[in-house]
């Protein structure tokens, strides 16, 4: 089954982060395939969002790659897994 | 892409770090809960594995087991993923499937961020997870190659960025040298003379100066600010603002009619420190580089009240243009130099040495001026409140830092310039003046600095081993008390001085804060620019292609200033001669929302 493996950077006091999580549940049970969601909570996993390059939060990397910084559009964000779920078959 | 197709077999290998890993986590658990994951074939241990027995070791299981993915959870991905990237190289492994991942941040004596064995082990399964599954679904980014342009913008033009941009120069690059102020040399050039050789300051500084102004490669913006950074190594676009001088500095001979002639005085805070006057239309100090005049728009009576234009009218070169506009220069260059120096803490904030409400309370910045020979006093030391030589002196150390009110850092600087001080008075100036120095510790660290405290002590300076705890003026003489406890004979006492001194801190200059948003990169905790690593990366900084070095990066003095810009510019020619480079894997394609 086609997979993709979302980061989500977030932190306890970020604003949009809930938004974006919210818009990560409902687009897993859209799509076909499995979408698994980690969160990053960048105050205590601070290498990864360095090496990443983040400067804020919410962020999303998609497969290991950063795709997102801020809230994405829900058609964006829908367009790049389909994107990722396409490329896995 | 080949890889994507084939079976996709990971291999763990957690480093013990000798003990600083091992010693923090229980590394049987990890290693059992890791073998567990999806697309994981092999999991070890090593003692060391950036070590060459440890790199064989994991090129021996690569070989073994068939692996195409590793990962290494170790130390920071900023001191050995090149190593094991390398190492996965030699094997035909895309440096993209070579991950390593910090733990040791969590189990090492003496991390920041250590935290107890049962949270050191949560926190290293749970990113261990995190990365294999990474790993597993990740794919090779196609590389982005880019042409490099082979310039370098130097933001600030102190001794640091100018040693940078002349060494860059030097090398056949162009360099932009942005400087706020009118004029370059930055603060060496008001210190009139350096320790521990005692020589001349803007002497020594000015072969740099006229080189930079006349250096066919410099690209010389003063009266400048950077507003726009946007791009990457390789390829920065940069917006300079430039602010007019309404004076035409191609005309502009330097003669100083203009500046005798104007009937502005205002106090001058940028070059003599607020000890002297200045006029409306100025030229900064007699050796100024540009020696172009400048003219100060908030205090001229022409743009305050549209009135005077003498200067205009006195000009034998015609170069006053009162319509210049501020420019928008549009800049490219490969790579960028911080070099944005430091200011002097403001000693107001203590207030228990009444700095600003007592007259005869300066600070060593504004001793410097008063002593310069081409100073606003023309090197007369007089007391600000009666213009009369001072009979005695007591200089404060450590006003603003070592402190856990101000700043908890050693400016590093602030013994050396007041030894300096007290040598030029003692030997030059007034051999009769008593001077006091009241210190917590003499840090003199330098090549030739211990023996230059002790040519001071020598000389008659005396030393009193103690912070004053207030000072207070006699409102009659202006003359100051300061209450002190000299520890190395254990008594309290009051000593009176005619003037007091102040030995203060250095703290980020003014902007900082905001070039570093403007660079993306970071500030440490007291407000200086970051590095990439304290000790082995002390000039690169988070931002690929930036490079930071002079008092910008933390207090130090000039020799290591010389230094810094050295290795900035070295960092960034080594990057630049390749004339291409490789974007990072990492960050490829990025979509911004909102």
């Amino acid at each position: 089954m086609a997979e993709v493996y979302v980061e989500e950077f977030m932190s306890p006091g970020c604003v949009g982060c809930p938004q974006v999580k919210e818009m990560l549940k409902i687009l897993s049970e859209e799509l076909s395939g499995e979408i698994t969601v980690e969160e990053v909570d960048i105050t205590i996993d601070t290498t990864r969002a360095s090496q990443y390059g983040i400067m804020s939060v919410p962020a999303l990397a998609i497969n290991g790659e950063l795709k997102f910084m801020g809230v994405p559009k829900k058609e964006e964000l829908k367009k790049a897994l389909q994107e990722e779920l396409n490329k896995d078959e | 892409m080949a890889q994507d197709k084939k079976e996709k077999r990971t291999g763990i290998f957690i480093c013990h770090c000798g003990k600083n890993i091992a010693g923090g986590v229980d590394i049987k658990v990890l290693l059992e809960s890791s073998r567990k994951f999806e697309g994981v074939a092999f999991v070890t241990d090593n003692k060391f594995s950036c070590s060459e027995e440890g790199q064989i070791a994991i090129q021996d299981a690569i070989k073994d087991n068939g692996l195409n993915r590793i990962i290494v959870v170790a130390c920071d991905p900023s001191l050995h993923l090149l190593t094991f990237q390398h190492c996965g190289k030699k094997l035909g492994i895309d440096p993209a499937f070579v991950d390593l991942i910090d733990i040791r941040k969590w189990t090492m004596f003496g991390s920041p961020n250590k935290v107890d064995e049962k949270q050191a082990l949560v926190n290293s399964q749970r990113l261990i997870e995190q990365a294999a599954k990474r790993m597993r679904l990740k794919r090779i980014i196609p590389k982005v190659t880019v042409e490099v342009n082979p310039s370098v913008l130097v933001i600030g033009a102190g001794v640091a960025g100018l040693e940078a941009s002349l060494d860059l120069a030097d090398k056949g690059y162009k360099v932009h040298l942005v400087e706020r102020l009118p004029t370059i040399g930055g603060k060496m050039a008001l210190l009139y003379k350096v320790f521990p050789t005692n020589d001349c300051a803007p002497c020594i500084l000015a072969p740099k100066t006229a080189y930079a102004n006349i250096h066919p490669n410099i690209n010389l913006l003063t009266n400048s600010e950077v507003t726009t950074v946007e791009g990457h190594i390789g390829n920065f676009s940069v917006v300079v603002n430039q602010k007019p001088r309404y004076v035409d500095d191609k005309k502009c001979t330097g003669c100083g009619l203009c500046v005798e002639k104007c009937p502005i005085k205002v106090v001058d805070n940028e070059y003599s420190r607020g000890i002297g006057e200045r006029k409306a239309i100025y030229i900064p100090y007699d050796q100024a580089i540009p020696r172009k005049a400048v003219i100060d728009a908030q205090n001229c009576l022409y743009f305050q009240k549209g009135a005077c234009r003498l200067c205009e009218k006195v000009c034998p070169a015609q170069a006053i243009d009162f319509k210049q506009e501020p420019k928008a220069i549009e800049l490219k260059a490969g790579a960028i130099i911080a070099a944005t120096g430091f200011d002097e803490y403001n000693p107001a904030r203590k207030v228990e040495y009444g700095y600003k409400r007592y007259g005869n309370v300066i600070t060593q910045f504004q001793l410097a001026r008063l002593l310069d020979i081409d100073g606003p006093t023309k090197g007369r030391l007089l007391r600000p409140t009666d213009e009369r030589e001072p009979y005695s002196i007591a200089m404060i150390q450590c006003v603003g830092s070592r402190d856990e009110n101000a700043n908890g850092y050693c400016s590093t600087v602030c013994c050396m310039y007041a030894l300096k001080h007290a040598q030029i008075i003692k030997e030059m100036v007034l051999p009769d003046t008593q001077v006091y120095i009241c210190y917590i510790d003499m840090r003199t660290t330098g090549k030739g600095f211990e023996e230059y405290y002790k040519r001071t002590r020598d000389i008659g300076v005396n030393f009193i081993h103690g912070r004053p705890a207030e000072v207070i003026e006699n409102p009659k003489t202006k003359n100051l008390i300061l209450k002190v406890e000299d520890s190395d004979i254990g008594e309290f006492f009051r000593l009176e001085a005619d003037l007091v001194v102040l030995s203060c801190t250095t703290v980020p200059s003014k902007g900082t804060k905001q070039l570093a948003g403007l660079l993306g990169v970071n500030l440490d905790k007291n407000g200086f620019f970051k590095e990439v690593h304290p000790k082995l990366r002390p000039v690169e900084t988070n931002v690929r292609g930036v490079y930071i070095c002079g008092s910008a990066q933390g207090p130090k003095d000039i020799p290591d200033s010389i230094v810094q810009a050295k290795a900035a510019a070295s960092c960034a020619d080594s990057e630049l001669r390749k004339g291409k480079i490789e974007l990072p894997e990492l960050v490829v394609k990025l979509s911004r929302s909102n």
